[in-house]
């Protein structure tokens, strides 16, 4: 179902892409490949989620890619980017207050550490674990903005998607025919 | 005779004490002392077996017909019960006494035959009793109401034979195998049959008891449901203001997704801690982008134009690609002469390189990834075995543009290394 949609989408958005521009060398070509591939599972269930929305925002921010997010996601694509910036901006400044409070807290904890000069076994782990954070929501489009709770729903949806996008191509370019 | 009696008393002792210590009990109290005195004595059977044996061995030696069919009877009856562990075998007695006549008749004449037919009876119970032994634990909430029933059947049985355990006669009447054999013989058969209905009246009841009982209990477990609201424990210690409970209840939800994470993610099921489950999953989405970004290159590489036929896509799908074409493609766009190398360490990796191989010319680009791309275990399982099983088709492409490379003089450094059989993280350098 979610492999169905994916790859009429993602071949819309090739043929647009083809149809816009003949001459393409090899990289621009596996850009466009991948952007629409991107796009078109981004838009699969109609940005749902914080990750397709901010995938959206983020194709449609760069130079001429517009026209080819209007045309692969249609009518909704407006909305959608208002959406998705709308609720980017609030998080945003969600973000930017949340990593004060955490700094604030970091620091509490510092301090209390210092002065009992144990627990550093618990305070390694929480770094490691607040790096690797950090890092997940680099990975995640739109994840710099999401807490831990909504960075965990968003990784999920979005390890998912991207398994039936990896499983679509890979297919796809077994199959196709080399010209 | 008068040498058996005292021995068989005292073998009706051991489980009439039992019975008679708890006769004030109700009669199912009285089936679980029954049981756990089985299991217990389940433990030492062997030795009572045979105990049991010798002594049946002893008593079989006296002569006289009728007393020694009686004595045996009871005898059976005694050993059995002195012997809780052999209540299946008392069972399979049972359905020897009922193939029928082969025991009543010519077998309990010689008192050999008998003891043959005994002893297979034992040794075909053996078996069931390490089985029943193993199994006795596992269902002791659900025994079998067969099973209960003649337990139940035996224990009131017993009772009314520890009531009146003077009389032989009276107790070779009251046992169904011994009813049989005396049907055979023939003797008081009225009285027998009158008897038997009583037994089996009992055993009925008994069974009906137990099943409700049983399903009773099935039915309390089931009662047994799961509270609809969110259960927040303070351990001890554990502040139980507002906030604190707020914050474990969203941790409690944190650690829900990340056990449905671990599912989700290949090899993560073994990882326990929160780094290295979140180490995991990076790894995870960072392979499967790896893999768009490796994918649309492929396609890139493989299409010069964008023109790409669902039909001829779904045609593919059927047919195996042809690569006659695209080792002209290959050849017309080689500009760039790439520099590869590659230190696989498994076959399978080196598959997958033959792959990147035949994109990397088509890129026409120099990029250096300088630090080696340590290819995670689930990055190796996940994406390139798939990819080589699922594309078998590749395999004569790969071996033809391979050998055209060599053809053309291309520098590609190529160790492919014996397959070591470790699945270890492979660092697929790459240089292109």
């Amino acid at each position: 179902m979610l492999r169905q949609e994916f790859l009429k989408k993602w071949i819309m958005g090739l043929q647009i892409c083809s149809a816009s521009k003949k001459e393409m060398s090899i990289l621009e070509r596996k850009n466009a490949i991948k952007l629409s591939a991107d796009l078109a599972m981004a838009s699969t269930r109609n940005g749902s989620t914080n990750w397709r929305r901010a995938l959206i925002a983020n194709a449609s921010k760069e130079n001429d890619n517009t026209t080819l997010v209007d045309q692969i996601l249609g009518k909704d694509s407006e909305s959608i980017i208002k959406k998705a910036s709308i609720p980017s901006a609030f998080h945003d400044e969600r973000g930017t207050t949340c990593r004060g409070k955490k700094v604030l807290r970091n620091r509490c904890c510092g301090i209390r550490r210092a002065k009992k000069m144990a627990a550093s076994a618990g305070s390694i782990a929480k770094k490691l674990v607040k790096k690797r954070t950090q890092v997940l929501k680099r990975l995640v489009p739109g994840g710099e903005s999401m807490d831990e709770f909504s960075l965990m729903e968003e990784t999920l949806d979005y390890i998912l998607s991207l398994r039936a996008q990896v499983d679509v191509m890979r297919h796809f370019a077994n199959a196709t025919p080399p010209n | 005779m008068n040498r058996a009696l005292p021995e068989m008393l005292h073998c009706i002792n051991t489980p009439g004490n039992i019975a008679g210590s708890f006769t004030d009990m109700s009669v199912l109290e009285r089936q679980r002392a029954r049981i756990k005195w089985q299991q217990e004595q389940l433990l030492n059977q062997p030795p009572c077996y045979f105990e049991g044996n010798d002594q049946f061995n002893g008593y079989s030696m006296p002569n006289h017909a009728q007393d020694f069919h009686n004595l045996i009877s009871s005898e059976v009856g005694l050993v059995v019960k002195a012997d809780p562990g052999l209540d299946n075998g008392w069972q399979e007695f049972g359905q020897f006494g009922g193939e029928g006549s082969g025991l009543g008749s010519s077998g309990f004449v010689n008192g050999s035959g008998f003891e043959l037919n005994y002893g297979i009876s034992t040794t075909l119970s053996c078996p069931q009793e390490v089985a029943a032994a193993v199994t006795e634990t596992a269902r002791r909430e659900s025994v079998s109401p067969e099973k209960m029933s003649s337990a139940v059947g035996r224990e009131s049985f017993k009772k009314r034979k520890a009531d009146r355990n003077q009389s032989l006669k009276a107790v070779a009447e009251e046992e169904p195998n011994e009813k049989r054999i005396k049907e055979c013989n023939e003797e008081d058969e009225s009285k027998i049959t009158e008897e038997y209905s009583n037994n089996s009246k009992n055993t009925t009841n008994n069974d009906n008891n137990i099943k409700r009982e049983t399903s009773a209990d099935t039915s309390k477990v089931s009662e047994v449901q799961k509270p609809d609201y969110i259960h927040v424990r303070a351990r001890r210690g554990q502040a139980t203001d507002s906030h604190s409970l707020a914050e474990r209840v969203r941790r409690e939800k944190i650690s829900e997704r990340m056990k449905y994470l671990q599912d989700l993610v290949p090899g993560c099921n073994k990882i326990t801690g929160k780094a290295g489950m979140l180490d995991e999953i990076i790894n995870y989405v960072q392979s499967l982008q790896r893999q768009v970004e490796f994918l649309s290159m492929k396609l890139a590489a493989v299409n010069p134009s964008l023109d790409f036929n669902i039909d001829s896509f779904f045609a593919k799908e059927v047919f195996p690609a042809s690569t006659s074409n695209f080792a002209i493609g290959v050849q017309s766009e080689i500009t760039n002469p790439a520099y590869l190398q590659f230190n696989p360490l498994q076959q399978l990796a080196s598959c997958t390189g033959l792959e990147m191989e035949i994109n990397t010319p088509d890129m026409a680009l120099r990029r250096t990834t300088s630090a080696p791309i340590s290819l995670p275990e689930t990055f190796l399982n996940s994406s390139c075995f798939d990819q080589i099983q699922t594309s078998t088709a590749w395999d004569g492409n790969l071996q033809n543009i391979y050998s055209m490379e060599f053809l053309q003089g291309r520098s590609t450094s190529f160790s492919a290394q014996q397959f070591t059989g470790s699945n270890e993280a492979s660092n697929l350098k790459m240089e292109m």
